[in-house]
């Protein structure tokens, strides 16, 4: 079964480019959210596999996004994976401390990337 | 101060400018004419009087009545002429001198002729409210207290009105025993008139009482130097107005004659002792006024032991709240010792200090020392030259205050700046960049399955790569452009006019290339200004023009929009002047609201 997966951006090029790209690549895109609030009412509601989570939203911090989406109870809780444009070292320890399963770099992400950080 | 001219002067100049000009002097020479007429007419006018209470058949102590009549009546004539020559457009001579000529008719209640009798029986009570007038107005001639008006115009009102129903009800006064007929009489009521008299005469005492607390206050509040030359006339005033307060009092309520004229010739003695005072007064004043300026003088000439200008014009004014403000050269703007902008405070006195027709500097003092214009300009000029210099140290102290604001400006100009460039790079062409690898991935994954999706996939990729490109020349154009450094002003202002919404005229540009740091603001000038017409101003055309002015570029743009711009309305705006300021130029926003909006900038540049 395919793995389903929400897509959090605030650019709906990276969002439309991302979703033909996972769903070429075999994912289930079940949604999109274009900011931190909505995309904790979507994870809650859609309860997808997996959250592809850009860090810089234009309300709530991604960090803080990945922390109440991973520390949600009850039900299953999805894997969180951050992504951005800048690059990873601006970011320092924030994304192990945030719950989240990992960091893909916006131009490197495809569904190879993506299935060696879910395990 | 306020926008436009300040309201900065305070109850100023009364007594004119302090240089006579010609026409002054022709109108100085008229003056001279009339004096010399209403000193003659005054001393006739005496003399008729005189003589008219001398051939009286009723008037008893005929002697003490012309002597009271004369003495004082000439004493106000003559001081209020000295005052008059002294201090022409100050109303205290004039006041003086009515006070005289309602006294001379006055007089003629003692007269034999009814209509004589008549007139001087109705006049009576206003030479008193006359003295009140003046005391109140002394020494500027003015009236200028809410209050002290009010005292002023009941005065009048009591002694007119009570005056003239007490003339209409009493055809023969009790007092008048054998005088000639009240022509003015319409019914014969004794009882009346006297009940109107008792109350007009009781309210005069309250009015005369009011007055002499009022000067009590002003002497308060005068400074030490002031109250020398206020001393001898609100004394012997304020005791003319005790005496006369007592002597109405007395009249109603006391059937003693002696009393009443005992105290009735206190009160004359101190009303005949107010113009001397008054002479008393100018004198010494004018000795306190050498004195304040000379001391002041004196302070400045002691190099050893140079004190604060300020301090030294405020130990000679006796006024230790004094304040210096200085006006900044070629601006509407004054500023204090430290170059801090500054306002005129509403209750206090302004005098400005002129220096060859211009204003350089003002004394902020006490508002009473208003009173006294000729001791303040006396002051102001023995200063000016002193004042020049702490005028150029406020001037200096105010240039380095907004150097040091403007560069504070700049730097948090140039991280706001620099933080929107990280973020118009970040949401634009590395989003546009991320994209474009993306799709390359997924072309690069489908080239083999589906050659046609991964050749529109390459196709959206190219598009997203002239995007960014695009994107990228938007902001290196933001941060410095090309074709003002390769091709000068005229080509980056012809390039904003031409990728401007909003149509936009050019003026031919200076063929010289101006200095680079000088283009670069204009070019900036421009740019915001232009950006500023297509946003808000709702304008249907505009016009730029730069043109080399007496060693200044001067750079205009102009819309026919809605107006309402302002310089601290906004960050654009505001940096605008921030980085001409920098260049030591001037940004100027003309904007009335339904009127359009003149952006005008004034850099100076040496010539290239």
């Amino acid at each position: 079964m395919a793995v389903s997966v929400l897509i959090v951006d605030d650019h709906p090029s990276f969002r439309a480019t991302a979703r033909l790209l996972l769903e070429v690549e075999g994912y289930d895109v079940v949604g999109e959210a274009k900011d931190g609030a909505e995309a904790i009412r979507q994870a809650a509601a859609l309860c997808p596999d997996l959250v592809l989570l850009d860090v810089n939203l234009p309300d709530i911090d991604g960090f803080a996004v990945a922390s109440r989406i991973t520390a949600a109870n009850g039900g299953a809780v999805p894997a969180v994976i951050l992504t951005s444009s800048r690059d990873p070292s601006d970011f320092g320890s924030q994304v192990a401390r945030s719950g989240a399963r990992g960091f893909i770099p916006k131009a490197d992400l495809s569904g190879d990337t993506l299935a060696a950080l879910l395990g | 101060m306020t926008p436009g001219r300040p309201q900065l002067w305070l109850g100023l100049d009364p007594d004119g400018p302090p240089f006579e000009c010609p026409a002054g002097r022709v109108a100085g020479l008229a003056r001279s004419r009339w004096r010399w007429l209403v000193g003659a007419a005054g001393v006739a006018a005496g003399v008729v009087v005189a003589l008219l209470v001398a051939a009286s058949d009723w008037a008893d102590d005929k002697a003490i009545i012309i002597v009271e009549l004369l003495l004082i009546g000439w004493s106000f004539l003559g001081a209020g002429l000295f005052a008059w020559r002294r201090r022409p457009a100050n109303r205290v001579g004039p006041l003086m001198v009515a006070v005289a000529a309602a006294w001379f008719v006055a007089g003629l209640t003692s007269s034999d002729v009814a209509v004589l009798f008549t007139v001087g029986y109705l006049v009576s009570p206003i030479p008193y409210a006359l003295v009140v007038h003046l005391l109140l107005a002394y020494p500027s001639g003015r009236v200028q207290a809410p209050l002290a008006r009010a005292v002023l115009a009941a005065a009048y009102l009591v002694a007119g009105v009570g005056s003239l129903l007490v003339v209409l009800t009493n055809p023969h006064p009790p007092w008048a025993d054998g005088a000639p007929a009240n022509l003015l009489a319409v019914v014969d009521a004794p009882g009346v008139a006297a009940a109107i008299e008792t109350t007009a005469t009781l309210l005069g005492a309250v009015i005369v009482l009011a007055a002499g607390a009022l000067l009590v206050r002003r002497w308060r509040r005068a400074t030490p130097l002031q109250r020398k030359g206020l001393a001898p006339v609100l004394l012997t005033g304020a005791l003319f107005l005790a005496f006369l307060a007592i002597t109405l009092t007395v009249d109603e309520i006391s059937s003693s004659r002696a009393l009443e004229g005992g105290f009735g010739a206190l009160a004359a003695l101190f009303m005949l002792a107010v113009p001397y005072a008054y002479v008393a007064g100018v004198v010494g004043s004018g000795y306190s006024r050498a004195r304040a300026v000379g001391s002041l003088v004196d302070r400045m000439n002691q190099a050893a032991n140079r004190e604060s200008l300020r301090d030294a014009m405020a130990e000679s004014l006796g006024d230790p709240s004094l304040e210096l403000v200085f006006k900044r050269r070629g601006r509407d703007e004054w500023v204090d010792a430290e170059g801090r902008r500054c306002t005129a405070p509403c209750d206090r006195g302004v005098t400005e200090i002129l220096r060859d027709g211009e204003p350089i500097a003002a004394i902020v003092h006490r508002a009473s020392l208003g009173d006294d214009p000729q001791l303040m300009r006396s002051v102001g000029s023995a200063a000016a030259l002193a004042l020049e210099n702490d005028r150029l140290q406020a001037e200096l102290r105010a240039r380095v205050a907004e150097l040091q604001e403007s560069r504070a400006n700049i730097l948090a100009i140039g991280l706001a700046e620099r933080r929107r460039l990280e973020r118009d790079l970040h949401d634009g062409a590395q989003q546009r960049l991320v994209a474009l690898s993306l799709q390359v991935n997924l072309a690069r994954a489908k080239l083999d399955d589906d050659p046609a999706t991964a050749a529109s996939l390459l196709d959206s990729a190219r598009e997203e790569l002239r995007q960014a490109l695009g994107e990228l020349r938007e902001l290196a154009r933001g941060i410095h452009p090309a074709v003002l450094t390769d091709r000068g002003l005229e080509a980056a202002v012809g390039a904003l006019a031409d990728r401007s919404p909003v149509p936009v005229t050019v003026q031919p540009l200076p063929e010289d290339r101006l200095p680079p740091e000088v283009e670069a603001v204009a070019y900036f000038v421009v740019a915001e200004s232009l950006t500023n017409v297509v946003k808000y101003a709702h304008a249907h055309e505009a016009s730029v023009s730069v043109e080399r002015v007496n060693g200044h570029a001067i750079v205009e743009v102009r819309d026919d929009g809605i107006g309402g711009a302002d310089v601290g309305g906004g960050t654009g705006l505001r940096g605008l002047a921030d980085r001409v300021a920098a260049l030591d130029g001037k940004l100027e926003v003309v904007s009335p609201t339904g009127e359009g909006t003149v952006v005008r900038a004034a850099i100076p540049c040496a010539s290239s």
